[in-house]
């Protein structure tokens, strides 16, 4: 077989094999792994904040004994500022990731 | 060159959390991938669920992608493993199977008799020499590339290919003397 003969043979071998290549842009298929990753990360997200939630559920019960007498003598005047920051502590938990990432800061 | 770079700067952003980045890396990969599955499977639904299994085990290790690294092997190397482990795992539906004939029927033409004797001759190689076979033949890899992808070493890859060549020559009636 002649270097020719062996490029043709190759060349044909493409041509057959190119019969099956799917198409160079599939938005659908794409959209769908998309929704795969997206899908993931989302349960990956509620993974993380139900476990946060359990272990701090299991930290408050633990040292409630003696939080509370603290927390009754501290509440007629920081009750406000601590529901404040109690729900800002909460956000930046849930969406602090998000923020970053878009920021580019996370690494 | 540029490409390349282009790559890189996507998996480095996808490194970071970027969902944008790692959708343009799977619309720019998605085509390799898929045609590499579908010759190594031999079937394009059961290829087609590999590729996105791929990709969804891409983003999970896409930290661990090293700097300069070819997007596209590591992509194929996921995909043949997922396909060892299908092969590996006995109740695959046979639904597909019947998807699969569709498929085939689909895009019979004139060339049709030596596309159904090309697709009988992969499916009789190892497995190992058909993946060979797919990314080198039919996908332009070196055989670098090919041997990073699939794990397997170089001389490896070049005795799958050669051996390879000459059976799907001999299937299709062409003589093959430079083998």
């Amino acid at each position: 077989m002649t270097p020719a003969d062996k490029n043709g043979a190759d060349d044909r071998l493409k041509a057959l094999f190119a019969l099956d290549e799917p198409a160079a842009r599939d938005p659908v298929f794409s959209t769908e792994v998309m929704a795969s990753v997206m899908r993931r990360r989302f349960q990956e997200d509620l993974a993380f904040l139900c476990a946060a939630t359990l272990a701090g559920g299991a930290a408050l019960w633990a040292i409630w004994p003696v939080l509370q007498p603290v927390l009754v003598t501290l509440s007629q005047g920081f009750a406000p500022a601590l529901g404040v920051l109690a729900l800002v502590a909460c956000a930046l938990i849930v969406v602090g990731g998000r923020i970053r990432t878009a920021l580019g800061l996370a690494s | 060159m540029i490409l390349t770079s282009l790559d890189e700067s996507l998996v480095a952003a996808a490194q970071g959390g970027s969902a944008e980045a790692f959708s343009r890396l799977v619309e720019r990969h998605q085509q390799a991938v898929r045609a590499f599955l579908r010759r190594a499977c031999g079937n394009w639904a059961q290829a087609d669920d590999l590729a996105q299994e791929t990709f969804l085990a891409a983003w999970g290790r896409i930290g661990r992608l090293r700097t300069g690294a070819s997007v596209r092997a590591w992509l194929c190397g996921i995909g043949y493993n997922k396909h060892l482990s299908a092969v590996r795992s006995a109740g695959r539906s046979r639904v597909r199977e019947a998807s699969y004939e569709a498929d085939l029927d689909d895009a019979i033409d004139a060339s049709a008799e030596d596309k159904l004797a090309l697709e009988a001759a992969m499916a009789e190689l190892p497995a190992e020499q058909r993946a060979c076979v797919a990314l080198c033949l039919a996908a332009d890899f070196s055989h670098a590339e090919a041997s990073e992808a699939l794990g397997l070493p170089l001389g490896t890859v070049k005795s799958h290919i050669s051996r390879g060549r000459a059976r799907l020559l001999q299937a299709l009636g062409v003589s093959d003397d430079a083998s």
